[in-house]
């Protein structure tokens, strides 16, 4: 009997696990993006387009990284990898790194983590001491970033992050830890920015936030923001990340008429605030998520009802920037990464393939890949990328790359709306209320 | 909020509440009937919850089928699946301690849940109709269709349920197992069969809710767990085994988690729950008190 109910518990335990996994989130966007490759005068030769031979390479860079290839997350880390791989790869193929006169070919050496934050730590650890890699890449997500940053710190190596984007991670003075994402707190302004340049008329929002950490950080930041633009925030909460109806909550939204809806929590949140927004009447000139439009099942699930909504992304393969890198433009990314593993480049990718370049620019500036010097370089890196501009604060995180902004637009296609410099379409504004739709 | 802005919202909260206290109330129901008749705490009640939704969103998605018209096969084919797990599988160790049916019926939940998340993953869905979201108006309330016939089809089917317990044979053979089950056996009523069917009307119940859950919250493979919770707090709430405590229950947490969203959003889980300890100390036999099978 002991045995029996020991069994169960421990399966339990394995499905509270398996429940409590964040849902795989993935950004495909829109696959019909003309964007057009653009050569801009402004655009240098991309590093090393002086090709020696392969034989010629006067060593090896090898970047340590642990990856969580197994358990809750294996699929976005498996973007982080593809990410990791295909950088390297194009990096080498265009003749490597340079450092000083020499060039040097690029090398990833990883552990699979299995998503678990304890053992991504180890994993540093053992990448350091034992495998003696140069230079550290992220792990994905925030929990095992957080805990790996913490061992790159005690061994001074460099780690450039790509897949944590929650702030404390850069909130504990550490000199090591640089992330090349946009920090939660960013999430939901690129929305706001956009509606006040549409309608310098705007006035009050509202705001919907589910009660975790990430969660309460985005909606912080987009508070902020909004009052430092003049905007009054008219409503301000937060609801249980477990609750299964918003209607209380949209209720009291409604009878406050704000201009801008904002929602910061989950998928399931987000379908629940459109799906009861209408069940009520409650409308807004314009809707914004930090999570669920950018996922397929937001579509899906909402069908026409998901038109006019807009979701803050890390980046799109639709963004038209130009870079100063090898890959250049998303375009051309978008290109060599389908060649390479035929399917379109999440964001995750994206920015893991970023985290490399970013590395190639630092080594380059420093003249060398000794840790401290590759660090002090990239403390004063500014380069605009195919992912956008890199360049960290203080603290060592990217608070310099605008969020993109993406809308399910009425032609049931998802369009890459903002920055407006680098967007592939025009946002439709306002959104009709729900009864002329 | 000013009072007169809280004033002004009240109607609609009213309703909201309404429309949510009927949906749980159905889950509950069933969860009650188990609880009552056969002394289970039935876990897997959420998990008939979850697969009746993946069953309506499939019958929409695949055949086109309106999700109300799914309610009536949804209801018949758990029926007879609560029934073989109930006769097949729990009846094994119905006479063991109340913990050992608990147990099972938490690995029949995993089981459940799992096989769900294989089959058809972990992405949110939901059925979103023609009809989704429309209403009308009564004043300044909005009062949305869907919402509104599932409060009519959850308080229509516990009356049907009523009259079932207290009209027909089998009704009354069910009650009686509930009040005496030795003096029941003595007047010839079986047992086993006995409770397999109540366990079927418990898993029927709770796939009749499951449809309407389905329309209006979204489905997932683990969202049967929350409905356990909230079942369980409105059966102790409204009185354990008893229509009309179930009912009544439904609407008071339905009610209570409105009122508490719009006062203090951040507490209206805990709030909702705090209705659990309160009647616990105050009123531990529920609020309608004595339940029919006592």
């Amino acid at each position: 009997m002991r045995t029996r109910i020991s069994v169960l518990m421990l399966l339990a335990i394995a499905v509270l696990m398996v429940s409590c996994a964040p849902p795989a989130a993935t950004n495909v966007a829109p696959t019909q993006a003309p964007a057009a490759q653009v050569t801009s005068a402004a655009t240098k030769a991309p590093a090393g387009a002086t090709v020696p031979a392969a034989q010629n390479f006067a060593g090896t860079i090898t970047f340590g990284a642990p990856v969580s290839l197994t358990g809750a997350t294996n699929n976005e880390g498996k973007y982080t990898k593809d990410g990791y791989d295909l950088a390297v790869e194009v990096i080498n193929n265009a003749g490597g790194v340079k450092v000083g006169d020499k060039f040097y070919k690029l090398a990833l050496k990883f552990y699979d983590d299995e998503s678990n934050a304890d053992t991504s730590a180890k994993l540093t650890e053992k990448l350091i001491t034992e495998d003696k890699v140069n230079l550290l890449l992220g792990p994905y997500g925030s929990g095992p970033t957080l805990n790996a940053t913490v061992i790159a710190e005690k061994y001074k190596v460099p780690m450039v992050e790509a897949n944590g984007a929650a702030e404390n991670i850069f909130n504990r003075g550490f000199k090591y830890s640089f992330g090349i994402l946009s920090p939660g707190k960013n999430y939901l302004r690129g929305v706001l920015e956009m509606a006040i340049s549409l309608d310098p008329n705007i006035k009050n929002v509202a705001i919907l936030a589910a009660n975790d950490n990430f969660s309460l950080e985005v909606a912080d930041g987009a508070k902020q923001y909004a009052e430092s633009k003049g905007l009054k925030v008219v409503y301000n909460e937060k609801y249980p990340p477990t609750t299964k109806d918003i209607s209380s909550l949209l209720t009291v939204v409604k009878g406050l008429s704000p201009d801008v809806i904002l929602g910061s929590g989950h998928l399931q949140d987000a379908l629940l605030v459109v799906k009861q927004s209408k069940d009520l009447n409650v409308n807004a000139k314009a809707w914004g998520f930090s999570v669920g439009p950018a996922t397929p099942e937001f579509r899906d699930s909402l069908k026409k009802d998901a038109d006019y909504i807009f979701g803050g992304a890390q980046w799109t393969v639709a963004l038209k920037y130009n870079g100063n890198d090898v890959f250049k433009t998303p375009d051309n990314y978008t290109k060599l990464f389908m060649a390479k593993y035929s399917y379109e480049p999440p964001y995750q990718s994206a920015e893991s393939s970023a985290a490399v370049i970013t590395y190639q620019k630092a080594i380059e500036a420093a003249g060398s890949f000794d840790p401290d010097k590759v660090r002090d370089a990239l403390a004063k890196l500014d380069f605009v990328s195919f992912y956008g501009q890199i360049k960290f604060d203080e603290r060592g995180i990217n608070t310099f790359k605008p969020m993109a902004v993406e809308q399910l637009q009425t032609d049931g296609k998802k369009h890459t709306v903002w920055p407006a410099d680098v967007a592939e379409a025009k946002p439709q504004y306002p959104a009709p209320t729900w009864d002329k739709r | 909020m000013t009072l007169d802005q809280f004033l002004s919202i009240v109607p609609q909260s009213i309703v909201n509440g309404l429309m949510l206290g009927g949906t749980l109330s159905l889950v509950a129901l069933g969860f009650s009937i188990v609880w009552g008749i056969l002394n289970i705490i039935n876990l897997a009640h959420g998990a008939f919850v979850m697969l009746s939704a993946y069953f309506a969103y499939f019958m929409f998605t695949g055949f086109g089928i309106d999700p109300f018209l799914s309610i009536a096969p949804a209801m018949l084919i758990f029926f007879v699946f609560g029934y073989v797990i109930q006769r097949y599988i729990i009846n094994n160790v119905i006479r063991a301690p109340l913990l050992v049916t608990f147990l099972l019926t938490f690995g029949l939940e995993i089981i459940f849940v799992n096989v769900a998340l294989n089959r058809f993953g972990g992405d949110y869905r939901s059925i979103t109709t023609a009809y989704s979201g429309i209403g009308f108006f009564i004043g300044d309330v909005r009062v949305p269709y869907i919402k509104l016939a599932a409060l009519l089809i959850s308080l229509l089917i516990a009356g049907a349920l009523h009259l079932f317990l207290s009209r027909t044979r089998t009704g009354n053979a069910i009650r009686a197992v509930g009040m005496d089950i030795d003096a029941a056996k003595l007047c010839g009523v079986k047992i086993g069969q006995t409770y397999a069917i109540t366990y079927g009307i418990g898993a029927a119940l709770a796939a009749a809710a499951g449809v309407l859950i389905g329309m209006s919250f979204t489905i997932t493979p683990d969202m049967g767990g929350a409905f356990n919770l909230r079942s369980f707090v409105i059966v102790v709430l409204g009185g354990l085994g008893s229509v009309p405590g179930a009912v009544l229950g439904g609407l008071i947490f339905g009610m209570v988690d409105v009122f508490a969203g719009v006062l203090v959003p951040g507490l209206k889980d805990a709030i909702a729950f705090a209705m659990l300890v309160l009647v616990l100390i105050v009123r531990p036999q529920g609020i309608l008190g004595k339940a029919f099978y006592k």
